[in-house]
C-alpha cells in the first residue's frame, strides 16, 4: 500500500504530459477521419482538377469543361500563377488544364490545338489525363467526319455517356473500418509515449538514492516490491487504455460496437500491457530524469514510424518492415490492418490475429524477465 | 576577455549531454525516421500496373476489339502497359478477387461488358474507364458508319462497301493524335517539405543554446551569473561572446544535419549552395535570438524555459508542415499571417522556394523576414537586459 500511495503522488505530477499525448491523438484522429456515408455501390474516384480557360466558354470548349467537371472535383484557386503552383505542389489539385485561346475555332478548323497541362504525376493525375485524352480522341474522330458543331457535340456526349455495369462484392463498411484502424494505429504512439514517460518518471522517483536505500533494507522482498510497482503501473496503463477506448467510441463511432470493434479493443489491450513492460524495463535501465524525454521520443516515435503507425504499412519500404519485425508495435499494427480486411469472423480468419497477440505476449514475458534480471543485479549500491 | 569567455563557454556547451542530444542528435534521428517512413510514399502514388482478370468465354474470344485492346494493354513488351491480365474462368476470378490478387475482373456477355470489384478505388476506376473507352470506340464506329452509309445512300450509291467504310472509320478512331504538353516543374517531391521542417526545427532548437548563454550570465539564474555580475568587466562583451559561442555550436549542429540529409538521406535542396547556406545561417540566427528573448523575458527556472523553447519550436514546425505537409498549405492559403510571423515556416518556405521556384523573390522575402524577426527579438532582449537589477537574490 505504501508503494501504491507513493505511486499515485508521483503520477499526479505528470498529468500535463499525458494530456498532451492524448490531445495529439484526438487532434490527428479528427484530422484524418474520412467522413462518408456507408456506401455499397461503386463510387468512381475523382481527381482534383483545375481548369484555366483562356478561350470563350461556348461550343466545344464549354462541352469539354462540362465533361471534366462531371468526372472530377473542380478546385477553385485564385488565378495567380504562384497560388496555382503551390496548390499543385501540396497536392491540393492533381491536374491543371490550360485551355488555350481560340481553342474552339482551331479545333473546328481541324488544327488539333495543343493543350498545356501541369500534373503531379500520381494516380489521380494519370486518371485525369486519361479522361482528357479520351475526350480529345473522341472529339477529334467526330470532327473529321461531322461538320455541324451541334451534331458533333451530341455524338460526343452520346459516346462518352456510355456506362458499364459494375458489381461490388465486399459487404464491408470500408471507410469506417479504415477510420478505426487509423485511430488504433495512431494510438500506438500515444500509448507507448504515455506509458513510457509516466512509468519512467515514477520509477526514477523511486530510485532516488535515499528512497532506494530505504527500500532495499526494508523487509519487503525485491520480487514483491517489483510486482506491486508493476501492478500499479499496469493499473495506470489500464486507465489510460479505457480512456482511449472510450475516446474511440466518440471519434470512430458505430463501428466500435460491432465484433470488429471488440477485436480492435482487445488487440489494443494486449499491446497496452506490453507497453507497460517496455516502460518498466526502460525505467529500470535509466537513472537520469533528464534523459527520459529524449528516450520517450526516440522509442515512441521510432516504433511508430518504423511500424506504420503514422504512415500506412503498405507504403513503407520492405526493408523497413523487416526491421520492424523485432518491435511489438509491428504485430499490434499488422493486426489492426488485418481487422480492417476481415469479412467473416471465425476461428480460421482470426488465427493470424491471435498469433500476433501471442507474439506480443511473448514480448511482454521477455521484458518482465529481463527487468527482473537487471533489477536483481542493480540492487547493489556501491 | 572576449576570447577567454568564448572558449570556456564553448567547452561548457559541448559538455552538456542533454543540449547536445536535442540540438545535434535528435534532428538526425528524426530525419532517419522520416526517410524510412516516407521514402516509398511518392513512388507508390504513381500509376502502377494493375492486376486484373478477364473471363475467357466465347463472347470475349469472338470480340475482336476487346481481345486486341487487352492484348496490347497487357503486353509485357509494351511501354505503356497498364494491366497484368489473367485469362480465367469466373469461379477462379472470384477467388482471386477474394484473395486480393486482382483489383477486379471483366466478364463480357454478348456485347455488354460487366466488371466485378471488391470495393471502390482508383485502380477500379481506371479499369472501368478503359473498358468504357473500348465500348465508346465501338459506339463511335457504329455512329459514324451509320452516317457514312446514309451519305452514300443519299448520293445514290446503293452498292455500299460496308467493309471499306468500317475499316476507314476504325482507322480514324484509333489513330487520333492527342496533343498534350506537360509544363509542370520537375521538382514536385512534396516529402522534401518534411526535411525542410526538420532543418527549421534544428535551427530553432538552437534557441536552447541561446537560452543557456543568457542563463549563464544572469545573476538570478546561476552562480556563474552572480559571479559575472559582480566582476568588473563589460557585461555586453561577455554576453556577446557567450551568444557567439552558442551560434557557432548551433551552426556546427545544422551543418552536421545538412551533411547527413544530403549525403545519407539524399534530400534535394536545389542547386544554389550559397543561398542554402545563407538561409541556414539566417534561420539559425532567428532561432538563437528567439531563445535569447525567451530567456530574458521570462522569470522562470531553466527547465520551464527549455520547455517553452521546445514547445514554441514544435508548434512552429507543426504549422509549417512537419506533422502533415498539408498543414502548411492550409495555413498559407487561409491565414497567411500566421506563417508570415512563424520563423519555422519562413525557413521551410525559403527552402521550398529554392527547390520549386525558378525565381528568387519569395526566397529573399523569407530571408529578410527571418532577419527582421531576429532583430526584433534581439532588440527586445537588449531593452530587457539593460533593465536587470536585483535588490536581493
Amino acid at each position: 500500500m505504501t508503494v501504491f500511495k507513493t505511486f499515485l503522488k508521483v503520477l499526479n505530477k505528470c498529468k500535463v504530459t499525458v494530456i498532451l499525448y492524448t490531445a495529439i491523438l484526438i487532434f490527428f484522429g479528427i484530422f484524418n477521419m474520412q467522413t462518408s456515408d456507408t456506401n455499397m455501390n461503386f463510387v468512381a474516384s475523382k481527381p482534383d482538377v483545375l481548369i484555366i480557360n483562356q478561350d470563350k466558354e461556348e461550343g466545344i470548349t464549354e462541352n469539354l469543361i462540362k465533361y471534366i467537371k462531371e468526372n472530377s472535383n473542380i478546385i477553385e484557386i485564385q488565378n495567380n500563377e504562384q497560388a496555382i503552383n503551390d496548390a499543385l505542389f501540396y497536392r491540393d489539385v492533381n491536374y491543371i488544364i490550360y485551355i488555350p485561346e481560340n481553342y474552339r475555332e482551331d479545333f473546328l478548323n481541324g488544327k488539333n490545338p495543343e493543350i498545356e497541362i501541369k500534373s503531379t504525376g500520381d494516380y489521380q493525375a494519370s486518371l485525369a489525363e486519361m479522361m482528357l485524352e479520351r475526350y480529345i480522341k473522341v472529339a477529334n474522330t467526330y470532327q473529321k467526319n461531322i461538320n455541324s458543331e451541334e451534331e458533333m457535340l451530341n455524338k460526343i456526349n452520346d459516346t462518352l455517356s456510355k456506362q458499364i455495369e459494375v458489381e461490388i462484392t465486399s459487404k464491408l463498411d470500408v471507410d469506417n473500418l479504415s477510420n478505426a484502424t487509423f485511430y488504433f494505429n495512431f494510438a500506438n504512439y500515444s500509448i507507448l509515449a504515455g506509458c513510457v514517460y509516466v512509468i519512467c518518471l515514477i520509477l526514477s522517483s523511486f530510485k532516488e538514492q535515499n528512497v532506494a536505500k530505504r527500500t532495499i533494507i526494508s523487509s519487503t522482498n525485491y520480487k514483491k516490491y517489483n510486482r506491486i510497482l508493476l501492478l500499479s503501473n499496469a493499473l495506470f496503463a489500464c486507465c489510460l487504455w479505457i480512456f482511449y477506448v472510450l475516446l474511440s467510441f466518440v471519434l470512430v463511432g458505430e463501428i466500435m460496437f460491432t465484433s470488429h470493434g471488440l477485436i480492435y479493443i482487445l488487440n489494443s489491450f494486449v499491446f497496452t500491457m506490453c507497453a507497460v513492460t517496455i516502460a518498466f524495463l526502460i525505467g529500470n535501465l535509466i537513472n537520469n530524469k533528464n534523459a527520459i524525454n529524449g528516450i520517450v521520443n526516440v522509442i515512441a516515435l521510432g516504433s511508430s514510424f518504423l511500424c506504420g503507425s503514422f504512415v500506412s504499412m503498405e507504403l513503407l519500404p520492405d526493408s523497413v518492415l523487416k526491421i520492424a519485425h523485432v518491435l511489438p508495435s509491428y504485430y499490434y499494427i499488422s493486426s489492426n490492418e488485418m481487422i480492417k480486411e476481415l469479412e467473416v469472423i471465425n476461428f480460421e480468419t482470426l488465427k493470424p490475429i491471435i498469433t500476433n497477440m501471442g507474439i506480443i505476449v511473448v514480448f511482454l514475458i521477455l521484458f518482465i524477465v529481463i527487468t527482473n534480471v537487471i533489477t536483481k543485479k542493480k540492487r547493489r549500491i556501491g | 576577455m572576449l576570447f577567454h569567455n568564448f572558449k570556456y563557454f564553448l567547452k561548457t556547451l559541448f559538455g552538456n549531454k542533454m543540449l547536445i542530444f536535442w540540438t545535434f542528435a535528435f534532428p538526425i534521428i528524426l530525419g532517419t525516421f522520416f526517410k524510412m517512413a516516407f521514402s516509398n510514399i511518392e513512388s507508390s502514388e504513381t500509376l502502377d500496373i494493375i492486376n486484373i482478370a478477364i473471363i475467357e468465354n466465347e463472347d470475349f474470344k469472338n470480340n475482336e476489339i476487346f481481345t486486341e485492346t487487352f492484348k496490347t494493354l497487357g503486353d509485357e513488351k509494351n511501354e505503356d502497359r497498364l494491366f497484368n491480365i489473367k485469362y480465367t474462368t469466373e469461379e477462379d476470378a472470384r477467388d482471386l478477387l477474394e484473395n486480393d490478387e486482382i483489383d477486379g475482373f471483366m466478364i463480357l456477355i454478348e456485347k455488354e461488358p460487366k466488371v466485378v470489384f471488391k470495393e471502390s478505388g482508383i485502380n477500379q476506376t481506371i479499369f472501368k474507364y478503359v473498358i468504357e473507352e473500348i465500348t465508346g470506340t465501338s459506339n463511335i464506329i457504329n455512329n459514324l458508319a451509320e452516317n457514312e452509309i446514309k451519305k452514300e445512300m443519299m448520293s445514290g450509291n446503293y452498292n455500299v462497301d460496308y467493309e471499306k467504310i468500317y475499316k476507314k472509320i476504325i482507322d480514324v478512331a484509333q489513330n487520333q493524335e492527342v496533343k498534350i504538353k506537360d509544363v509542370s516543374s520537375n521538382n514536385l517531391s512534396y516529402t522534401m517539405i518534411e526535411f525542410y521542417t526538420l532543418i527549421a526545427m534544428a535551427c530553432l532548437y538552437g534557441g536552447i543554446l541561446g537560452m543557456v548563454a543568457i542563463n549563464q550570465n544572469l545573476a538570478n539564474m546561476s552562480n556563474n551569473g552572480k559571479r559575472i555580475s559582480i566582476a568588473p568587466t563589460s557585461k555586453g562583451k561577455i554576453i556577446l561572446s557567450s551568444i557567439f559561442a552558442s551560434y557557432i555550436t548551433q551552426l556546427i549542429g545544422v551543418l552536421l544535419l545538412f551533411l547527413y540529409t544530403i549525403f545519407v538521406l539524399k534530400v534535394d535542396y536545389g542547386t544554389n549552395l550559397p543561398l542554402i547556406v545563407l538561409l541556414a545561417m539566417a534561420g539559425s540566427f532567428a532561432g538563437l535570438s528567439m531563445g535569447v528573448a525567451i530567456a530574458t523575458l521570462l522569470k522562470a527556472n531553466e527547465n520551464l524555459k527549455t520547455g517553452i523553447v521546445i514547445s514554441v519550436t514544435m508548434l512552429g514546425c507543426f504549422l509549417s508542415g512537419m506533422m502533415g505537409i498539408t498543414m502548411k498549405y492550409i495555413i498559407d492559403k487561409n491565414v497567411p499571417i500566421i506563417n508570415k510571423i512563424n520563423p519555422a515556416s519562413m525557413i521551410t518556405d525559403g527552402f521550398y522556394s529554392l527547390y520549386y521556384y525558378d525565381t528568387l523573390d519569395r526566397y529573399y522575402f523569407n530571408v529578410v523576414s527571418l532577419l527582421v524577426f531576429a532583430f526584433i527579438m534581439i532588440a527586445i532582449s537588449i531593452i530587457q537586459l539593460r533593465k536587470q537589477k536585483y535588490e536581493k537574490l
